[in-house]
């Protein structure tokens, strides 16, 4: 082994027999020889890499292509059919958070059951415990028992042990999503600090943003081999358009299914009498018109629901008037997914006179740069008479996804320049 | 060798298992702790009840010459049957994080070991109130007994419960084996009455000292009924059989925990 590696990973080969119907008795193994049959799936083709001391590298991938596995193997909780992993130093593992918790003991008497499952002895355990509960911040209930925390409060008690443990190599999974926005930065902070301490960390995670700030170097496996390798500036871009086009492919299938299915319920909706809708918090209105359909466009004038950053999008809305609808307004919003507003406007706010609503017709409200960011959004679209009279008024009627190449953070692009002197 | 550095850097979960199981043992009733010695006190007045009223026995004391053996042998069962379960009743944790396996079997053995230590708190107190007395010289001999006897019961329940997860069944047949193996050892009898029936039979009479428990259950009896310095023939058979068995239980386990997290 390389005196410069702390981890070495030489074609790892890994298979899982998935049982059609495993008997572990006795019995069903004699008497029902066929439910024994097994499909051989193979989930690492021959993965090769190494991890210098001190790096922090990311694998990328989307779900099922062997990433965890590979952590899996790398932590020794199963192991390899071919191949050899070699690893130097202490290894902790931040796969699962509060094993062995025990809801009535108290919060410090668990810090001491946890921190033995990361194979710290009780002197060590001893001389962390006081970090330990000033990370997790429950200096006010540490002697309480665990049962009476809130969930958030657990995550944080199990995060603050595990990330103390001071190994060699950490290894993570997907875990910097606990405890509210301001846990979490914290959580991240303490992650750039061990790193910065000589820590050699292995990271899977689907937050591109978290990867590019930690890690050195991104290892996009798919379907068990490395696809890619390098700069995650340079690698994650790349998964990411992979991801994106995959997406719309998906939905499109997904799409052509539903349409025969959308139509039948959009037709079973215009028989349903006003009243109904009333009741239905996301719809309300005096129903003089009504909204019979929404779609999204891409550029191409195809219907799609998946979006990338900056390219053009177009909402199609068509109604049917059963009554005339005089001084007519058309609105929208987006939203992201809790509630926030991203953006909100109508005719009358964009200078368009009213108009008159009579039979049914199309509206297109055209977005040429689509400037969200990665996530889904939904969108309220509303007809509105005269100035303040809901037509129809349809909360969450279509939501989309966007995905964004870049690794910008927030909702929305900010057109920018800078200027460096 | 890597096994045990590691087993020992992990002494703490080692330990805080141990705690759990003891302290889980008898929660929610209500005398607790206690029950820890009635019941061998319960069983030992059991015994008194059958066998020197009831079947009365060609052995003198029988009752005691029963229940120095019997204790053993309960630690011994325990980590066998109890043993077998105790790598799947922790299957969440051995499925998604990593520890040597070993601390699991270990630990269980080591609960039952201190549940034996305290049990023989009741075993002494019996044999001072009633007059029978103990042999202090013979009972120096009594810890080196004990190691043996723990060396044996780390290589069974290592054994059985890295084979319970591949196979399940066995839980219930070790419960039978169990009880097989327990006629087997001179336990309700004495050695010199199965060594008198054997006697033609050289063959058999090796094969029955093969029982890695039958030396251990053997020395036991010596120091605390015939109150005598054992035998160290005795002894030493009981050495080697269970260092063998140590030795097999450790690779076996090693062996086959490989595949655990795959198995769950």
């Amino acid at each position: 082994m390389n005196a410069e590696n702390a981890i070495e990973v030489n074609d790892l080969k890994k298979s899982f027999k998935v049982y059609m119907d495993k008997g572990s008795q006795l019995k069903e193994r004699v008497l029902f020889k066929k439910r024994n049959r097994y499909e051989n799936r193979e989930v690492l083709k021959g993965i090769s890499f190494e991890v210098k001391k001190g790096e922090a590298i990311g694998l990328i991938g989307h779900n099922g292509c062997g990433k965890s596995t590979t952590l899996k193997l790398l932590s020794k909780i199963i192991y390899p059919d071919s191949g050899t992993i070699e690893m130097k130093g202490r290894v902790s593992s931040l796969i699962e958070l509060g094993a062995g918790f025990h809801p009535d003991m108290s919060g410090r008497e668990n810090i001491y059951t946890n921190a033995s499952i990361f194979g710290l002895s009780k002197k060590e355990i001893d001389a962390r415990v006081e970090d330990i509960i000033e990370f997790s911040e429950l200096e006010e209930f540490i002697d309480n028992p665990v049962r009476t925390y809130s969930s958030g409060m657990y995550m944080r008690l199990a995060f603050a042990v595990a990330i103390n443990v001071d190994a060699d190599i950490l290894l993570v999974d997907e875990i910097l999503a606990v405890g509210d926005a301001g846990f979490q930065t914290k959580c991240f902070n303490k992650m750039k600090e061990i790193k910065a301490d000589g820590t050699t960390i292995v990271i899977v995670s689907h937050a591109m943003g978290q990867i590019e700030q930690i890690c050195d170097r991104s290892i996009w496996i798919h379907e068990g081999e490395i696809k890619a390798e390098g700069k995650p500036r340079e690698v994650d871009p790349q998964y990411l358009e992979y991801i994106a086009s995959e997406r719309k492919n998906v939905t499109k299938k997904h799409l052509d299914k539903g349409n025969s299915k959308k139509e039948q319920e959009e037709e079973k909706e215009k028989k349903e009498e006003c009243d109904s809708d009333t009741k239905d918090k996301t719809r309300w209105g005096n129903n003089k018109a009504r909204i019979t359909a929404l779609r999204m466009l891409d550029e191409k004038g195809c219907e799609n629901n998946t979006f990338i950053t900056g390219e053009e999008c177009v909402l199609e809305i068509k109604y049917n008037a059963k009554k005339e609808v005089e001084n007519a307004i058309v609105g929208i919003g987006i939203y992201t997914l809790d509630d926030m507003r991203v953006y909100g406007t109508n005719t009358r706010i964009d200078n368009l006179p009213t108009f008159f609503l009579n039979e049914s017709g199309t509206i297109q409200f055209r977005i040429e740069e689509l400037p969200l960011l990665s996530g889904n959004y939904y969108l309220d679209v509303a007809i509105e008479q005269d100035l303040n009279t809901p037509v129809d008024y349809w909360r969450k009627a279509v939501s989309f996804n966007v995905f964004s190449k870049k690794e910008e953070a927030g909702v929305s692009q900010i057109k920018h320049t800078w200027l460096i002197k | 060798m890597k096994v045990f550095k590691e087993v020992y850097e992990y002494r703490e979960m080692v330990f805080s298992l141990v705690r759990k199981e003891l302290r889980g043992r008898y929660k929610g009733s209500v005398l607790g702790f206690l029950w820890t010695f009635i019941n061998p006190l319960l069983q030992l007045l059991v015994y008194t009840m059958v066998f020197s009223v009831i079947m009365r026995q060609g052995i003198e004391q029988y009752y005691l010459f029963l229940f120095v053996a019997l204790v053993p042998w309960m630690f011994m069962s325990a980590s066998m049957v109890g043993g077998a379960s105790c790598v799947i009743a922790q299957k969440d944790m051995v499925k998604k994080i990593y520890f040597p396996r070993e601390v699991l079997p270990l630990s269980y053995v080591i609960s039952s070991f201190v549940n034996m230590l305290l049990t023989f708190i009741v075993v002494f107190a019996v044999l001072i109130v009633t007059g029978f007395g103990i042999n202090p010289l013979a009972v120096l001999f009594l810890p080196l007994i004990m190691m043996v006897e723990f060396l044996v019961c780390v290589g069974i329940a290592f054994l059985a419960s890295a084979l319970t997860v591949y196979f399940r069944d066995l839980e219930h047949i070790l419960s039978i084996v169990a009880m097989a193996w327990q006629f087997l050892t001179p336990i309700m009898y004495p050695q010199s009455m199965v060594q008198e029936s054997l006697e033609k039979h050289a063959l058999l009479w090796k094969v029955w000292n093969l029982n890695p428990m039958t030396p251990v259950i053997n020395a036991y009896r010596e120091i605390l009924y015939f109150k005598r310095i054992p035998d160290f023939n005795n002894i030493g058979s009981a050495i080697v059989l269970g260092l063998i068995v140590c030795v097999i239980g450790v690779i076996v386990f090693r062996h086959l925990q490989k595949g655990f997290a795959e198995e769950f």
